[in-house]
């Protein structure tokens, strides 16, 4: 399936991309989830943590979703790492040294920078606000594409519960299984939240190539559809 | 592509394409046609062999008057982007091979008010009503809902014509772009076999494309909605068509560009179909897009779900 995109690379300057490793394709998330499960047992969280995330229980069972999960309430982006649990697919394009995933769910977008270039300077400014996918710079050991996200926003969640603050560290190592098997290594490090680093796990299979048909969360929002399409 | 012009759209032609032609950047100026446009007569003058000037101009059209009437459309401020540095990553030289980063390095249009000749978009009255309209409601401060101002993706031209970069991806069956802004995304399909026509229409349309020689040739139709072509409504019924040619421009000089000339072909609102030209720098800088994330502004439950604007009357 992989065959299927074009061959050829883009004329470049960096020859060591001819030997990057290849994570292009459809991916779909191998057992659909709700949680970001630690390896081992329960979020390791702080106090305060535990309060907050009792807190949003509580929200939840009230379904006041906008007091505590924008996702719900607004279609807001689900944010680092949690577009990686949708149900959906998504595609992973490597391009110019950026890996690119392209969310079936609502055509929403990350991107990983993994080229190397030092960052465009944003005479505006935005760069200074965080966002809900952050600013995610990877690079390759070997044939694992190990990522690191910061800048993330506060008003995402980790899945669709546990909290996170605006200090919020994730690190991720993606490679291949096999040819039709994807794995992250999510870690999450948030020292207000959480009393040490811990790390959840989540596999992915490869999908046909195909385009995905266009999903615009609001109309369904507005149409009083589920948020995630069951 | 037809070009009828006028003997008094064509004059009228040579002096706007000049001047659209200096409001370009440096690898812009490449994408214009050379020569003089279509239909515009030789230097002995229009035929006839008349050597007293050009006849005396008919009145203007209706339509057209309407929308020469209108005020003038603003003048959008570009947001400044660096260029690429010496030792970026270039395209690949295979012309039909489009992948990478592309931005627009045109002065955007706010309202398309002549096609890529100069000469005046060519509106029959139900179109030139339209617009009208549309923009005596911005003037008045109450503008009208479209796709862009509630987070909709808002058709390839307006999408294509935004200040912001996009990235083309490629298969051999198909080719996307994928926008920074709306969600957008182009889906341009090489093999229909490959990829079908979706059961729900999209705000993009169905786009079906071809190489002709080393320019990508797409028709997109079948809207969800009749768009807005540019910020001030230039209007496209949901059956009117957009024919894309778009080919890659490599000079030699360091400064590649995308070249896409749309013809907007809708007998609902225009007399004849009419193109414009729009180019778009190579930009591998601005391959990381910044954050679009309209939604939690837009799905804000206690804020209006039509951003405060009006419904657009449909006459």
């Amino acid at each position: 399936m992989a065959g299927a995109f074009v061959a050829v690379g883009l004329a470049t300057s960096a020859p060591a991309q001819a030997a990057t490793p290849n994570l292009e394709g459809v991916w779909k998330i191998a057992a659909p989830t709700n949680t970001l499960k630690p390896v081992g047992g329960d979020p390791p969280f702080t106090a305060e943590g535990r309060k907050q995330y009792n807190e949003n229980k509580r929200l939840q069972a009230k379904g006041a979703y906008d007091d505590y999960d924008i996702t719900m309430s607004r279609c807001n982006s689900p944010g680092t790492p949690r577009l990686m649990l949708t149900p959906e697919r998504f595609k992973i394009w490597q391009q110019l040294g950026v890996l690119t995933f392209d969310f079936e769910w609502n055509g929403a977008l990350r991107q990983i920078d993994a080229s190397g270039r030092p960052p465009i300077v944003d005479p505006l400014g935005r760069g200074l606000v965080p966002t809900m996918t952050g600013t995610s710079r990877g690079h390759w050991e070997g044939d694992t594409l190990v990522a690191q996200t910061t800048n993330l926003s506060d008003r995402t969640l980790l899945d669709d519960l546990v909290p996170h603050t605006a200090d919020l560290k994730v690190i991720e190592r993606l490679r291949l299984l096999d040819r039709d098997t994807l794995e992250d290594r999510i870690t999450i490090e948030d020292p207000a939240y959480f009393t040490r680093p811990w790390e959840a796990v989540v596999i992915y299979k490869r999908q046909p190539e195909e385009l995905f048909p266009q999903d615009v969360c609001l109309d369904r929002l507005q149409a009083h559809q589920p948020i995630f399409p069951q | 592509m037809r070009a009828e012009i006028s003997w008094r759209h064509g004059l009228k032609g040579l002096a706007l394409a000049g001047a659209a032609a200096l409001a370009l950047g440096a690898g812009a100026a490449g994408a214009q046609p050379s020569g003089p446009p279509p239909g515009a007569g030789g230097p002995g003058g229009p035929p006839g062999g008349q050597a007293f000037g050009p006849p005396p101009e008919p009145p203007m059209p209706p339509a057209e008057n309407l929308v020469a009437e209108l005020p003038a459309p603003t003048v959008p401020r570009m947001r400044p982007v660096p260029a690429p540095a010496a030792d970026s990553p270039m395209p690949a030289a295979d012309p039909r091979d489009l992948r990478g980063t592309w931005f627009h390095n045109q002065r955007l249009e706010f309202r398309m008010q002549r096609d890529m000749y100069g000469v005046s978009v060519p509106y029959n009255m139900d179109g030139a009503k339209v617009l009208a309209r549309r923009v005596t409601s911005l003037k008045e401060g109450k503008p009208y809902i479209n796709a862009s101002a509630i987070c909709r993706p808002p058709g390839p031209q307006w999408q294509r014509d935004l200040n912001f970069p996009f990235q083309i991806f490629q298969s051999k069956d198909w080719i996307q772009f994928v926008f920074e802004e709306y969600h957008g995304r182009w889906h341009v399909i090489l093999n229909p076999a490959k990829a079908p026509r979706p059961a729900q229409k999209d705000y993009m349309g169905y786009s079906v494309g071809h190489w002709d020689g080393g320019t990508l040739v797409v028709e997109s139709k079948n809207f969800k909605q009749a768009l807005w072509l540019d910020v001030d409504g230039t209007p496209l019924s949901a059956n009117g068509k957009l024919i894309q040619r778009i080919r890659k421009v490599d000079n030699g000089d360091h400064n590649p560009y995308l070249e896409i000339i749309t013809t907007i072909d809708d007998p609902t609102y225009y007399t004849r179909p009419w193109s414009v030209v729009r180019t778009f720098g190579w930009h591998p800088g601005l391959t990381v897009f910044n954050e679009y994330n309209c939604e939690e502004q837009i799905g804000d439950p206690s804020v209006s779900a039509d951003a405060g604007l009006l419904p657009e009357p449909q006459r």
